[in-house]
């Protein structure tokens, strides 16, 4: 459980495969996922027509280990619903969903019951406390539904505790709680029972800006340290872009965009998305191995070597220094070079909305 | 600012209907001069309590009043104190069957207020005493002595009595000497607050089915009567003056003559409803026919009337003024 | 013999929320379950006041075993009470009082409901149809919308049944009534309601009178009304707008107190004086509470009219309660139809009134927005500030009302010529023997005799036997010192020294009217209704809130035994459960149960939605998501549900009296049909006592935030 080393996209089996997924509500919902000319209606089209609402309309993709994905879209755009079928706390109107290779729709009540409780834990974007129960008892809760003995509970709750950094509060109730503490309890809660994935529902949004920060660090940190897989629900770009491995954008209930946050800050798939990112500091985002231009002359043999992960705006800072151009070089090649009018150009948003623009990686392939 | 409209339009409907209202008001004060004034009234208001037999007495009354007297009847459901209240303040202008339960108020207005006066009999017998069911009877004769009752204990003894005797009690508006009967001869019973006659009448009638001993405070005229069989249990004999006080009382219940009574005025000057009411007599039997109609069988208390007045004409043409 | 009752009180009070024992130390020996709880009630000292006050009620009892208050600390009441009495029966025509004010009061009230009569014998069945069946299309909002015709033919159909059921002359005389008392109570109500809303003064002063109005038993002071106002139509309408106003008094109340505070902040400003500020800020915000409160009082109007029919107001109360003396329940039941119906049409077209009220607050609605909330999602935020389309209503107003006012008269000169005043004889259709048949085969097959089960009168048998009995015994037994120490420690556990106070003051007054025994008996038999009310009331609550067909199915019937008047179901009671205590009872329990059984639903319903779908997602089962989650968060609700049914209990206690509950409530029938002031209001104010005392000790302290 805590090997973070798993390659992205590499062979291993995805821990959450969504393929065609729906979810539609209103009067004879199942009707409109199989209606290809429904399908292609808008939300209000479709809902004019039929008075149905489709919250998820033909999503797919994979969750690998040790990733966190983050879906991200504003609000109405069908994100906590999609989470909710991963779980089938909303039962999907069709499609399918394996989780380990296991189907989930297929799974009768106590199977998904014990995939609730061992496999997948879930934050809540407004807690989901229990008010009449104490901090301790609270993040027990998941244990004691399992059926585990007080005291082992109780110490494993202490150990979360510990973990959220809430120390000596555990027999406070959550009332007693500011915001940031109260979502501390609820990340433990889910902690608690050790699961594969952690499903995380707008989790901070509640929260004032300085202490979502702080949590957000925390998601971090304990990615970092457990390496746990992590689907990851918000409407905030800046938290999508801190956290996200990758990203999907969703709109009116289907994916607009999958990929990595360089992917969709440098080529944005469409005028939404390009909406959508306009005002993110792409210095920050993209990286050297998509601002580099393949080395021309001698400029391959001089000049500071950095390594094509390095952001642009760490290069630029370099590029300052020395008023020359810099290699990008991996395992002792040098893979391209950027020099300043490049990096000014991705600062200046130059760069972007020529999706066909061939990859770094694969021009300056060693 | 939708306000405004809803205001105005409130103010126009009240306006409307307050016309119409007035207009109808003016109308109907013409004919509605009740109770009395000059020669003859045009309608007549009848209190009931809540007894058939009484409900029968005004459906008959009013049947004849209103369809050969063309005199318009009210027939207004109150229980004997407040009725004589009624009496009293015009609010009605006659009782037909008065059972003699509220002696004070009886006292008052017509001995001292002179503001109702006597009616004459009904015609019909009233009695009261303590019943039990003729099938026990039957087998336990020796029940039929009040002397007796203690060695029935066990056999009318129920989960409200606990370990004595389950008396049931009448309704609470009813005259009843239960409470020192029981008391003054040393009786092992517990009364059952029925709390209304409905109660102790569907309380009968289950047990009766049941074919369960009881005992019970019953009377006679009820419509009941016609469809159960009750033994009256011996009690000391009635003599004058032997309930006074109530808390003294050792003997068993007077049978009396029910009487009328009428508001003052209305007797004076009631013309021919008056007359007609002063004269209305029937039988017993008479009362039960039309009572049997109206609970036994479920009819409409008209139609009862009309049934009974098509076939008794002899006994009602009596009644008709002589003009 | 009373051992079992006072062991089962001992354990309520010390039992907390059932965990085993603290496991904390494994290697230590488990402690015994007597050092346990010691330990428990150590540590929650309320919980040790009660235990301690319930082991010395247990100990008094069996010492003394009988401890009914001593006859030397009573009070005598009656005396002054007779004198009263008389004193009114000998003035009535010649004191000033009466003369002067209490007269025109008597004479206004009948002459209104008089003219209404008249009024509705003038418009002729067909002119009453058409004109309410108008009314309620224009509260619906008039014009083609689909509630404007639904409420229309809500209205339409009611009045037809109705006639068809043969009941349209007292529905007639009852509709008058209702219609005087509803708008004497509203106003009454309102202003009560002003006074309470704007100062803090007044709404300490008329809480305990809006209690004592609502707590009272009608019985009780209906027979000094017919003392004062006469009989028949008057006093009638007075005891019902005294029951009536309460619900509009605290709504309006409510509702002012309620109000955005940002709104009136914005009044002031602008320079409003108090009267501009009232009239055009607080009382429009409050509407939608005003027109709840409407709704409410039209309600209690309607169950308090039939009870009215006793001291002689004619009507659909009239005929129920001659049907009982009948034993006919089939007659006595379609007057109750109608009576439901009568409900329905008033509550839907009143609701109907306020849907439209809210809609004009908000926005037209149009396919768009609405169809998303039946979708389930979401509803799009609503904006209170939008423009409602003013200009279309003005003009649909204006023509609806002068239409209607042209109706009604053209409709009052045409009616008598039309020669049809009331509804055909010929028309109507008696549904009386198929009830009585229905009626007869329930209480033949479930009286007794079923198989396993054994049927009702079994159990009321039993349930008298083994708790009733003891429980009365055991109230008895105790001593009156030794209740007023565990009603004080009760108090004192739920709200500290206030509800201790009140409490053991209401008892000492029972004590002090010398209505001990017989108090003890009705608490007894309250208890009991409660409980029983309780259980059945939690357990159907928590189904229908989680199964929404189970709801949808139960809502016309709960509606139902709230409007059905209780007389028409006494008979069927007392044949299924015998004359006594049980009747009363189970007579309570059909009233009360509607309530605790939506108060239990919405709170189960509305209970944190996130807490449920975290323990859902944690995979708990249903049970668990019961147990742990939904019924803990909704505790709230239930203590509210049982402080309802403590009211509701109480307000069945004279109605119990009828089908021989016996005690407090036959002493109040007993004090109206005899007359006997002084028999009756005691015994209604031993009432008001208990419903004092249960009612703070089920209310849920404010202080309590731990």
């Amino acid at each position: 459980m805590s090997t973070t080393e798993h390659a992205q996209g590499a062979a291993t089996e995805p821990v959450f495969a969504v393929r065609n997924l729906w979810k539609v509500f209103g009067p004879k919902a199942e009707r409109i996922p199989g209606d290809a000319r429904l399908g292609e209606l808008s939300a209000a089209e479709l809902t004019a027509r039929t008075g149905c609402t489709a919250a998820v309309r033909d999503v797919s993709f994979d969750v690998h280990p040790g990733e966190v994905f983050v879906v991200m879209g504003l609000s109405g755009s069908g994100k906590s619903t999609l989470v909710r079928c991963l779980t089938r706390l909303i039962e999907p109107t069709s499609g399918t969903l394996h989780i380990d290779g296991e189907d989930v729709r297929a799974m009768d009540k106590s199977r998904l019951r014990e995939l609730r409780r061992h496999r997948a834990a879930m934050v809540f974007q407004h807690f989901g406390l229990l008010p009449h129960r104490t901090v301790l008892d609270n993040i027990a809760y998941g244990l004691e539904i399992q059926g585990m003995g007080k005291v082992e509970r109780r110490a494993r709750a202490e150990e979360m505790l510990a973990k959220v950094g809430l120390d000596r509060l555990g027999d406070r109730r959550p009332g007693q709680l500011s915001g940031g503490q109260q979502q501390r309890v609820g990340l433990a809660r889910a902690l608690a029972t050790d699961p594969e994935v952690l499903l995380f529902d707008e989790p901070f949004s509640a929260l004032d800006p300085l202490i979502r920060r702080d949590m957000q660090d925390e998601v971090v940190r304990l990615h970092r340290e457990e390496g746990r897989t992590m689907v990851f629900i918000t409407h905030d770009l800046s938290e999508a872009l801190r956290l996200g491995d990758r990203i999907a954008l969703m709109r009116d209930g289907g994916v607009v965009q999958l990929g990595t946050p360089e992917e969709i800050v440098a080529a944005p798939a469409d005028d939404y998305v390009r909406d959508f990112v306009r005002d993110v500091p792409r210095e920050q985002v993209i990286t050297l191995r998509r601002a580099m231009r393949p080395a021309v002359g001698d400029e391959a043999i001089t000049g500071a070597v950095l390594p094509p992960s390095t952001r642009v705006v760490d290069a630029i800072e370099a590029v300052a220094r020395t008023g020359e151009h810099v290699r990008v070089g991996e395992d002792g090649n040098v893979l391209g070079v950027v020099c300043h009018s490049r990096l000014l150009s991705v600062v200046a948003g130059l760069d972007s909305g020529h999706g066909g623009e061939p990859r770094g990686e694969k021009a300056g392939a060693i | 600012m939708s306000r405004a409209p809803i205001r105005t339009s409130l103010i126009a409907g009240v306006g409307v209907l307050g016309l119409a209202l007035s207009a109808c008001a003016a109308e109907t004060d013409g004919d509605s001069a009740s109770g009395g004034d000059g020669g003859g009234a045009k309608e007549v208001t009848i209190a009931v309590p809540s007894w058939v037999g009484a409900q029968a007495n005004a459906a008959v009354a009013a049947h004849i009043l209103e369809e050969e007297m063309d005199v318009k009847v009210d027939i207004k459901q109150m229980d004997e104190p407040v009725a004589f209240d009624a009496l009293h303040g015009g609010k009605a202008d006659a009782i037909l069957e008065d059972w003699g339960g509220v002696p004070k108020k009886e006292e008052l207005y017509v001995e001292d207020k002179k503001t109702v006066v006597e009616g004459g009999d009904l015609g019909v017998t009233g009695h009261i005493g303590w019943f039990v069911p003729k099938y026990f009877a039957d087998e336990n004769p020796e029940v039929l002595d009040y002397e007796n009752l203690n060695d029935f204990v066990d056999d009318f003894k129920t989960s409200e009595s606990g370990d004595k005797g389950q008396f049931i009690g009448a309704a609470p508006s009813y005259t009843t000497y239960d409470k020192h009967l029981i008391k003054n001869h040393d009786l092992d019973y517990k009364i059952l607050p029925t709390g209304s006659e409905a109660a102790q009448l569907k309380e009968i009638q289950r047990l009766y089915e049941a074919e369960e001993p009881f005992l019970t405070y019953w009377w006679d005229p009820q419509w009941m009567n016609a469809q159960i069989e009750m033994v009256e249990v011996e009690l000391p004999e009635y003599t004058e003056g032997c309930n006074e006080p109530a808390e003294k009382t050792e003997c068993g219940y007077d049978t009396l003559m029910l009487q009328k009574y009428f508001n003052a005025d209305f007797a004076e000057n009631g013309g021919e409803a008056a007359e007609f009411l002063k004269n209305f007599q029937w039988s017993t039997e008479d009362q039960n026919e039309v009572a049997s109609m109206i609970a036994g069988e479920g009819m409409a208390e008209e139609d009862a009337a009309a049934e009974w007045a098509a076939e008794h004409e002899d006994v009602w043409k009596a009644w008709l003024p002589k003009s | 013999m009373s051992a079992p009752a006072l062991e089962k009180r001992d354990e309520r009070p010390s039992e907390p929320p059932t965990e085993t024992v603290s496991a904390k130390e494994p290697a230590a020996r488990p402690p015994g379950p007597a050092a346990a709880l010691a330990a428990r009630l150590a540590a929650r000292p309320s919980a040790l006041l009660v235990a301690l006050a319930a082991v010395l009620v247990l100990v008094s009892a069996f010492v003394t075993g009988s401890g009914a208050w001593p006859a030397g600390m009573t009070v005598d009441v009656t005396t002054p009470l007779e004198d009263l009495n008389a004193w009114l029966v000998e003035n009535r025509d010649s004191h000033w009082l009466f003369l002067y004010f209490l007269l025109h009061v008597s004479n206004n009230a009948e002459l209104a409901v008089d003219s209404l009569i008249g009024l509705f014998e003038g418009l002729g069945w067909v002119g009453v149809t058409l004109l309410g069946t108008v009314l309620a299309w224009y509260a619906g909002g008039a014009g083609l919308r689909p509630r404007a015709l639904r409420t229309a033919a809500t209205a339409l159909g009611v009045f037809l049944v109705v006639g068809v059921l043969g009941m349209w002359d007292p529905t007639m005389e009852t509709l008058a009534l209702m219609t005087v008392a509803v708008a004497a109570a509203a106003l009454l109500g309102l202003l009560l309601g002003i006074a309470a809303g704007l100062s803090d003064a007044c709404d300490r002063a008329l809480r305990p009178v809006f209690d004592l109005m609502q707590v009272m038993p009608a019985f009780a002071y209906l027979l000094p009304f017919v003392l004062l106002f006469d009989i028949g139509v008057p006093s009638a309408l007075v005891a019902t707008v005294i029951y009536a106003a309460p619900p509009m008094a605290r709504l309006t109340s409510l509702g002012l107190r309620g109000a955005d505070p940002a709104a009136l902040e914005a009044s002031a400003s602008l320079g409003a004086s108090p009267w501009q500020r009232l009239r055009t800020a607080r009382l429009p915000l409050a509407r939608k509470e005003m027109l709840l409160g409407l709704n409410q009082t039209i309600m209690m109007c309607l169950s308090m009219v039939v009870l009215a029919s006793v001291v002689g107001s004619g009507g659909l109360g009239d005929v129920i309660y001659r049907a009982l003396g009948k034993v006919n329940v089939g007659q006595a039941l379609t007057a109750g139809i109608a009576i439901v119906l009568v409900a329905v049409l008033l509550d839907r077209t009143t609701a109907a009134a306020g849907a439209r009220l809210e809609e004009s607050e908000t926005r037209a609605p149009s396919p768009a927005a609405e169809a998303p909330r039946k979708a389930g999602t979401r509803p799009l935020l609503r904006s209170p500030f939008t423009v409602s389309p003013g200009r279309f209503a003005r003009l649909r107003g204006w023509p609806s009302w002068l239409g209607l006012g042209a109706l009604a008269a053209v409709l009052s000169a045409l009616g008598p010529r039309l020669g049809e005043e009331e509804w055909p004889r010929e028309w109507t259709f008696r549904i009386t023997p198929y009830v009585n048949d229905a009626t007869e085969w329930i209480e033949k097959s479930l009286g007794s005799g079923v198989p396993v089960v054994g049927g009702t009168l079994t159990w009321a048998e039993g349930v008298t036997n083994g708790v009733l009995n003891p429980l009365r015994d055991g109230l008895n037994a105790t001593p009156w010192w030794a209740l007023l120490v565990l009603v004080a420690a009760l108090g004192w556990a739920v709200g500290r020294w206030r509800a201790a106070l009140t409490a053991s003051a209401a008892l000492g007054v029972i004590g002090v009217l010398g209505l001990w025994t017989k108090s003890m008996d009705t608490l007894s038999q309250v208890l009991v209704a409660l409980v029983i009310t309780l259980l059945l009331g939690f357990a159907v609550g928590v189904l229908a809130a989680r199964v929404p067909r189970v709801e949808r199915w139960l809502r016309p019937l709960l509606d139902t035994m709230q409007t059905m008047p209780q007389f028409v179901y006494l008979i069927p009671v007392i044949a299924l459960f015998s004359v006594g205590r049980m009747a009363g009872i189970a007579a309570a329990v059909v009233f009360v149960l509607p309530a605790v059984i939506r108060i239990t639903a919405q709170g189960v319903r509305q209970s944190d939605p996130a807490a449920l779908e975290a323990a859902r997602s944690m995979g708990a089962t249903t049970r668990q998501q019961l147990l742990q989650v939904q019924l803990p968060l909704a505790r709230r609700s239930l203590l509210v549900a049982v402080n309802q049914g403590v009211v509701l209990v109480l307000s069945m206690v004279v109605i119990a009296g009828m089908v021989g509950g016996g005690a407090l409530g036959i002493d109040v029938i007993t004090g109206l049909s005899k007359g006997d002031l002084a028999l009756g209001l005691p015994a209604g104010a031993a009432i008001v006592c208990l419903g004092v005392l249960l009612d703070r000790l089920t209310q849920p302290a404010r202080t309590e935030g731990r």
